[in-house]
């Protein structure tokens, strides 16, 4: 199915003609496409009636405060045909909207402008533009938290990775305005380079059906979609003002658009994010050096007309991250007194200077997408070129701190063409062709051997997607095959020039079906066969890791540190076979979602702990990149519950087991289980007010108990001592036991004012509002320093 | 010039614009697949710590180096030794740290005068088998930074670093034992107090000390 992005409609703000007398009716219901998948952000309005609303991230609608007598409800979404029907209510009422594609609409506008949208996914989340606006001022990774079945890997407070069903990076694509992210997502550090500002909704799709962005994604896809550029005359905007007690932050956001009079079809925006943030802190201490300086701009104008439309885009995205001062480490024993050590060494009163440790990354994105509309279906085409800078600074001796460790450039260009046509009354054909060109270049003066080499990558694809549509089912099936090759050139430990090339190529095959049954019932089933060409950092790593002081060590060299031929190793490409349903069910006010999920990643990469390597500076541990066989079982549950009008409650559970099937064995980092609790309380109108709300969320985290096993650096460092290697034996383990269960308490009050042309939004919201003192599993900051403790957050949302 | 029909629908001219930066794509692509990249010097790796006992009266020095040739490869590192002392004899002894993956030639090889320069936000820190010496007495000042060492250099703060100590051993008893070298990094953190667990370690060797007649 397609979600589409619809703009948010200025004309809300309907002046209100106040009813003297109390009415309580109410209408009901949920709005879903044509394969009976949830439409979230569709606009629905009831005739003669002021005011109307989105349908929230399930679909969802809900019309208070009318009196008893004959409704139209219409109901209008961009690629779909309006929807009317006439109800007459007494008290209450219910209405399902099913939408209809509109052929005419999708040849002519908007649709064909979003080639890469979520189309064929069955099991996605959604975060809309109403749950964007309450995560203001966070990264995207962190607002995505939010949604069931995505949780993070985070580096302390300011970096955050988006995990999608336990897996991350390499594996977890993200649609950045329909072009696939390529920055330097090899790290647990790197985070992705998106101004979560320039989104109007993030879709989350959690299987790997969504083959035509690319081979790689098993474990799903992240589609960061833009609202849809104005086609008429007309000036609009919005303006975010977010401040934070906690680091003490600013964010300010505005964004401006418009139509050109007298050339239908013509649109543009711009827009601008800046934010700074000093030191957060923990209930009982600073975490000194962990500030934030960004700042982003985005411009984009295009032509949408009859036959054809083209657009062009371009972003910039920069920022200063620092890392907490007290995670620097020489070696095992610093390892290990930096843990036992708290507050962490370093620790001073706030500031908003930003020292070593720390990332300075800029993203530049350029596009340019095009399509047209033939007798014979539509063609689609997109060119974007990316331009990824990436420097680390680490606390170094000889005056070097100022001269960053690791300097990166990384150039990416992509082009991707793409061919739908309608084959029959019920089913369509799509095929499609990309093509990739990829230079990662290390800047030179460094003063340090690079941690990953030179490369140039050079990858294709193509593929084809059959969809068929019934009367309660329906199915869609694709395959696709993928070629990548590498040149690699790099300085092995020995600072000696080393060059060499791979090449990778597999087929991915995916089907997927929607079952739609009686009682509001529906079952969506995916299953899918992906692979992942492994990434140059996988292969090629030589060196150390800011966070653990441990030294990383690549697939293809060998314990002398040479690199061998990848033909000359067992190496295979990593293949995951996922299985996912999801099976929602709606009863009158209640609505249930459960999505289990099973995906077999063969020959799995991950960083294996092997041994204690012995430098001038000491004993630090070191881990090779190795491969497994991972096994992710997992459930997400998702509830909605309208206890009385006003009121909403939702449950929310995500589950998730990973094991490691060669050596039966547990992986580390894994998300732990966890569970959350919404009240909500919501009232449409308070006299010149409007959409008032009040939620509280209890969330409640369990220790991860599928962990391995603990060895300390100070038994590792023990046990060198007297000539022993307690990681012979190649068994998984963590520097430390896995942090307690822990529960936090957040709440937030929001509030409306429309006026004649402009409305605000504000909302003030407080975060660990019992100032717990906790430490999360999946935060690589874990072994030094607590989370951040309560944070007041106040923002304002201005619309015109 | 005449422009062919085709040229003049909008729709194929913006697709021809549209592939144009593809173009200078594979252009950029093939032109730079030659490129070597630039070999790094790496100025504050140590793969070498050299101490040399120097007779105060005079007399033949006694060297010992440990190495780690492959820098942060896995290769172990190495020390040589034993520190093969005299009884009764006092030793200046000073520290050289260098980087072999450099030529000997190059002007980073010696990282000593990188911890000279930096010496108010560099230690050494040292411990030995206990009673090895008759002064300083007891095992180091690893363990405390307040044991006695005794420094015969100082940074601009007038706190020791340790480049240059002195080491006199017992007149009488021969003994053997062991003896490690630390050197910190402490940016912003060196004081009269900081000891072994402050700052960052930037080396770590041992070696095995005889003291004979």
């Amino acid at each position: 199915m397609t979600i589409k992005v619809v703009m948010l409609m200025v004309a809300l703000h309907v002046c209100m003609s106040v009813v003297a007398q109390p009415c309580q009716g109410v209408l009901t219901g949920q709005v879903l496409d044509e394969t009976g998948a949830l439409v979230a952000g569709a606009s629905l309005s009831l005739k003669g009636v002021s005011g109307g609303q989105l349908s929230d991230a399930y679909g969802h609608y809900r019309f208070e405060a009318l009196c008893n007598g004959r409704y139209t409800l219409v109901v209008q979404f961009t690629g779909y045909k309006p929807f009317e029907q006439t109800v007459t209510l007494t008290d209450t009422a219910s209405i399902t909207v099913r939408l209809v594609p509109d052929m005419r609409s999708l040849q002519e506008v908007v649709i064909e402008e979003k080639p890469l949208n979520t189309e064929h996914a069955h099991n996605l989340a959604v975060l809309n533009e109403k749950q964007l606006e309450e995560t203001a001022g966070k990264t995207l990774g962190e607002s995505l938290k939010e949604l069931p079945g995505v949780s993070t890997i985070q580096t302390g407070p300011g970096i955050f990775k988006p995990v999608i069903h336990g897996v991350h990076s390499q594996r977890v694509l993200i649609l950045n305005y329909g072009i696939r992210q390529e920055g330097q997502q090899w790290g647990a550090d790197h985070a992705p380079e998106i101004d979560p500002f320039i989104a109007s909704n993030i879709v989350v799709i959690k299987d790997a059906s969504a083959i035509k962005y690319g081979p790689d994604a098993l474990g799903g896809v992240i589609v960061v979609n833009p609202p849809e550029l104005p086609e008429k005359a007309g000036l609009g905007g919005t303006f975010n003002t977010v401040v934070q007690s906690n680091g003490r932050s600013g964010t300010v956001s505005g964004m401006l658009e418009g139509g050109i009079g007298g050339h239908d079809g013509w649109g543009w925006r711009v827009q601008g994010t800046a934010k700074r943030a000093g030191d957060y802190h923990t209930p009982d201490y600073n975490l000194t050096n962990t500030g934030v300086k960004e700042l982003n701009f985005s411009a984009a104008a295009g032509y949408h007309g009859a036959t054809y439309g083209i657009e062009a885009f371009f972003s910039r995205f920069q920022t200063e991250i620092g890392i907490l001062k007290g995670t620097s480490v020489g070696n095992i024993d610093d390892l290990s007194n930096a843990m036992e050590r708290e507050p962490p060494q370093y620790t001073r009163s706030f500031g908003y200077d930003i020292g070593e440790p720390r990332q300075e990354v800029t993203h530049n994105l350029f596009k340019l997408n095009g399509h047209l509309n033939t007798s014979r279906g539509i063609l689609r085409m997109q060119y974007g070129f990316q331009n990824n800078a990436r420097a680390e600074y680490d606390i170094r001796i000889g005056g070097l701190s100022s001269t960053p460790i690791l300097d990166l450039v990384l150039n990416t260009h992509t082009l991707e063409t793409e061919w739908e046509v309608t084959t029959g009354p019920s089913s369509t054909l799509c095929l499609g062709a990309t093509g990739m060109i990829q230079e990662n270049d290390n800047q030179p003066g460094t003063m340090r051997i690079p941690l990953i080499p030179d490369f140039t990558s050079l990858s294709g694809g193509a593929f084809a997607i059959v969809k068929f549509q019934g009367g309660r089912w329906d199915a869609d099936f694709g395959g696709r095959y993928d070629y990548r090759h590498y040149d690699v050139a790099g300085y092995n430990s020995k600072n000696i020039l080393y060059k060499t090339n791979s090449q990778f190529h597999n087929p991915s095959f995916t089907a997927g079906a929607t079952v739609r049954l009686p009682h509001k019932q529906s079952l969506h089933l995916n299953v899918s066969s992906a692979w992942r060409p492994p990434h140059v950092a996988e292969l090629y790593s030589t060196g150390k890791n800011l966070g653990t002081g441990a030294y990383e060590i690549g697939l293809l060299l060998d314990t002398a540190s040479n690199v061998v031929d990848i033909n000359q190793t067992d190496f295979k490409v990593e293949q995951a076979l996922k299985s996912i349903i999801t099976y929602r069910r709606d009863w009158q006010d209640f609505f249930i979602e459960v999505t289990p999920y099973v995906n077999y990643i063969f020959n799995y990469i991950y960083l294996r702990p092997e041994g204690i390597l012995r430098q001038v500076a000491g004993p630090a541990a070191y881990f090779r990149y190795t491969q497994t066989d991972a096994l992710f079982t997992g459930v997400d549950i998702t509830g909605q519950w309208q206890v009385a009008p006003a009121w909403k409650v939702t449950p929310r559970a995500s589950l998730l087991r990973v094991t490691d099937e060669r050596q039966h064995d547990y992986l580390v980092f894994i998300p732990t289980n966890r569970f959350d609790l919404g009240v909500r309380y919501e009232k449409k109108t308070l006299s010149r007010w409007k959409d008032f709300f009040v939620e509280s969320q209890v969330r409640y985290v369990l220790k991860q108990y599928n962990a391995p096993r603990t060895i300390t650096p100070r038994q590792l460092n023990d046990a060198k001592g007297q000539g022993e290697n307690l990681l012979t034996d190649g068994g998984n383990f963590d520097f430390q036991a896995a942090p307690a269960s822990y529960a936090l308490l957040n709440v937030a009050a929001g509030i409306s004012l429309p006026g004649e042309k402009l409305r605000y939004d504000f909302r003030l919201g407080v975060d660990n509002v019992l100032n717990t003192s906790y430490r999360e599993y999946t935060n690589r900051l874990r072994y030094f320093a607590d989370e951040i403790g309560r944070n007041f957050i106040f923002s304002m949302k201005c619309i015109f | 010039m005449k422009q062919t029909s085709i040229f003049r629908s909008h729709a194929v001219r913006s697709f021809f614009y549209l592939a144009l930066p593809l173009a200078g794509a594979v252009v950029l692509g093939s032109c730079s697949d030659d490129d070597e990249p630039v070999k790094e010097d790496v100025p504050e790796l140590i793969t070498t710590v050299e101490l040399t006992f120097t007779p105060v009266g005079g007399g033949d020095a006694v060297k010992v180096t440990a190495t780690d040739p492959d820098g942060e490869g896995t290769d172990e590192l190495k020390a040589d030794g034993p520190i093969a002392l005299k009884t009764g004899t006092t030793y200046t002894m000073d520290i050289k740290l260098y980087n072999g993956l450099l030529p000997e030639t190059d002007e980073e090889y010696d990282v000593t005068k990188e911890v000279e320069e930096e010496s108010d936000e560099h230690m050494f820190f040292f411990s030995w088998t206990a009673d090895l010496f008759a002064n300083p007495a007891g095992n180091g000042n690893i363990d405390n930074r307040q044991d006695p060492v005794v420094y015969a250099d100082v940074d601009e703060n007038g706190l020791p670093t340790g480049l240059s100590t002195t080491w006199s051993t017992k007149e009488d008893a021969s003994s053997n034992g062991a003896f490690r070298v630390v050197l910190k990094h402490q940016p912003e953190l060196k004081s009269a107090t900081s000891g072994y667990n402050t700052g960052e370690t930037d080396a770590d060797v041992s070696f095995v000390i005889n003291v004979t007649e």
